[in-house]
């Protein structure tokens, strides 16, 4: 009994099975959804979430109809209540990821901290990566599973028309990306805070800070950017408009708006004009994906250094 | 035997507060090894630098070959730590929380299941497999915790107060389970304030003070080194015994001391604790003098392992 029985089968590899791996191979993602998807907390969770989304859409169309009962049959009609059908559904699953995903991960590291178990795993040879990555994933994949569920009511919008797929690869992909930054920001919180609370509410502050200050700042730019501009200088000009971009990129909900926009007037998913015309720039919903995606990297890699390093 | 833990001059400060001070030892493989001292001497300082969770300030730890600073992940592969308090994993069942860290530790599947009903049936635990952590009393929480440490047959066991928060009962039966562990080959280093365990236990001692250590040793050499005599224990029938039966004793040769010992043996009994000096040919010569002088003798015997005395003469109350 004196050799360590770590025995690895050696098994047929296949694509699926390599890119699951980390997935399926990884103790913590199961133990995690074992525990969250016992009992009756997830099904009445994933059923309240459901009714409400189909509650708020049917309102929608039942105030849609009987305001205009003959618009029912004009196809212009119908592709606007789609494409508010679609807006409204994404908004609502936004409005839920960012509201659930912290409150999921906030709490990953500190309550291992709190119910004393992160000693024990510790003293395995889980690594911190497998850690994160384990509590990331169970979180992620949960948060994907409300976002799947919701998927029938927005194909109710496809079929009313309105909405392209493009509008629908583009709104999931954001969706995706915003999982994956919401549910990085909590486990950062977790990973160097001490207790779940400090860490729930310094990930909402922050969320709060990102998306209302850099609101702000955006629309404060436009205020005083046509007193800029009105300087004549085309540098100046330039400089505003590119940080105006920038500022969109930031904020899901205008990246998403700015970039619908330049769908329907220039008919381009991937590159578009300034509003002052002169300067090709990428689609905002790009910008956005690039930086959320960027700043998830560097959030789960300070959380995996902060996990790593022994007590002092 | 061969040494599988090595500790050279540890040390290890929070602040000015020297928690370890230049501490070295070593276990040799198959030990049950105790760690005692008062509160706040260093044992779970040291112990969580044993098993990774603290990087030393100085000194080295080698388990099984492995450097703790070098090479933290192999030596976590040697070691099952149980800490003094733990948590469980409160929505997971029995068999899921020793499945959860056998995945931990990599070990197959299929290797697990039969690992885990093997481990459940030798804490003693099995009809509660698919029941919750959460439900489990603190004693059976704490097999489980004896299970978990065992789960990738680790070679040194770092058990940190196991019997603490325990009632007697479940006391008497983990030091059973560590006997039967110990029996499986494995090392075993333990802390513990319950005295009479760590003497019924162990195979050596060390007693830590101030983050230092203060002696270590075999039980017997430690009794032999800090009490320059030996300690009997002796009972005599009250009814029979004459008044003068303390000073008859403190006569013999080589008593230096006897001492009424309130509340020990038995009712009927005088007990008397005696300070002797002299090999055990002067000792069998004591009780053949004393059954000659007339004294009802019903217990005689020597107090080998006293770790209470060698914990209170060797400690002085101080606190690191």
């Amino acid at each position: 009994m004196n050799e360590p029985a770590i025995v690895s089968a050696p098994k047929k590899r296949t694509l699926i099975n390599s890119l699951l791996k980390p997935i399926i191979e990884n103790p913590v993602i199961l133990k995690e959804l074992r525990g969250r998807m016992r009992g009756r907390r997830a099904f009445v969770s994933l059923t309240l979430y459901i009714l409400l989304i189909s509650i708020l859409i049917g309102s929608i169309y039942a105030a849609m109809t009987v305001a205009s009962p003959m618009a029912r049959l004009d196809p212009g009609f119908r592709q606007n209540m789609g494409k508010v059908i679609f807006s409204t559904v994404v908004l609502l699953e936004f409005l839920m990821i960012s509201f659930i995903g912290p409150s999921l991960t906030a709490g990953a590291i500190t309550s291992e901290r709190e119910r004393r178990t992160f000693d024990l795993l510790r003293t395995t040879p889980l690594t911190a990566t497998a850690l994160i990555f384990g509590k990331l994933g169970s979180a992620c994949l949960y948060l994907l599973l409300l976002v799947l569920t919701g998927l029938p009511i927005q194909a109710l919008a496809f079929l009313l028309g309105g909405v392209g797929i493009e509008e629908i690869v583009v709104s999931s992909l954001i969706l995706v990306v915003n999982v994956l930054f919401f549910c990085s920001l909590g486990l950062f919180c977790s990973s160097f805070m001490k207790r779940t609370l400090t860490a729930n509410v310094t990930s909402y502050t922050l969320i709060l800070l990102g998306m209302l200050g850099l609101g702000v700042a955006y629309f404060s730019l436009f205020t005083y950017s046509s007193f800029i501009i009105n300087s004549y200088s085309p540098t100046a000009e330039s400089f505003i408009a590119m940080i105006a971009w920038a500022l969109t990129a930031t904020n899901p909900f205008s990246a998403a708006i700015v970039s619908e926009i330049l769908l329907i007037t220039n008919q381009t998913l991937f590159f578009g004009k300034a509003p002052s015309g002169n300067i090709y720039i990428i689609s905002p919903w790009i910008l956005h994906i690039g930086l959320y995606l960027a700043l998830t990297a560097i959030m789960l890699l300070l959380s995996i250094v902060f996990v790593k390093r022994p007590d002092r | 035997m061969s040494a599988v833990v090595e500790i050279q001059g540890l040390s290890k400060q929070y602040g000015r507060r020297k928690a370890v001070d230049n501490v070295n030892m070593t276990v040799e493989s198959g030990e049950i090894f105790g760690l005692v001292g008062p509160n706040g001497a260093g044992k779970t300082t040291t112990m969580r630098m044993l098993v990774t969770l603290l990087r030393p300030d100085k000194g080295e730890i080698h388990v099984c070959g492995h450097s703790v600073r070098k090479s933290p992940r192999d030596v976590r592969r040697q070691i099952g730590f149980m800490p003094d308090a733990f948590g469980v994993y409160g929505d997971l069942t029995v068999y899921e929380y020793l499945d959860f860290f056998g995945a931990c530790y990599g070990i197959d599947r299929k290797q697990r299941a039969s690992l885990i009903k093997d481990l459940l049936e030798l804490v003693d635990i099995g009809h509660r497999h698919n029941d919750m952590v959460d439900t489990l009393s603190t004693g059976l929480k704490q097999r489980l915790g004896l299970a978990r440490v065992l789960i990738h047959d680790p070679s040194v066991l770092v058990l940190d107060e196991p019997a603490s928060g325990l009632d007697p009962r479940a006391r008497v039966e983990i030091r059973e389970l560590l006997l039967e562990v110990a029996r499986l080959g494995k090392t075993i280093i333990f802390s513990s304030h319950i005295l009479a365990d760590v003497s019924e236990l162990c195979t050596r001692v060390a007693i830590m003070e101030g983050g230092k250590l203060a002696a270590l040793g075999a039980l017997d050499q430690l009794s032999e080194r800090v009490m320059p005599h030996r300690l009997l224990r002796i009972g005599l029938i009250k009814e029979t015994v004459s008044e003068n039966a303390q000073a008859i004793i403190a006569s013999c040769a080589g008593i230096s001391e006897v001492r009424p010992q309130e509340g020990l043996g038995r009712a009927e009994w005088l007990s008397l604790e005696a300070d002797f000096t002299g090999d055990d040919k002067a000792l069998q010569g004591l009780l053949a003098e004393m059954l000659q002088r007339g004294l009802p003798v019903v217990q005689f015997n020597e107090d080998t392992k006293n770790l209470e005395e060698v914990f209170m003469r060797t400690t002085r109350g101080i606190v690191s």
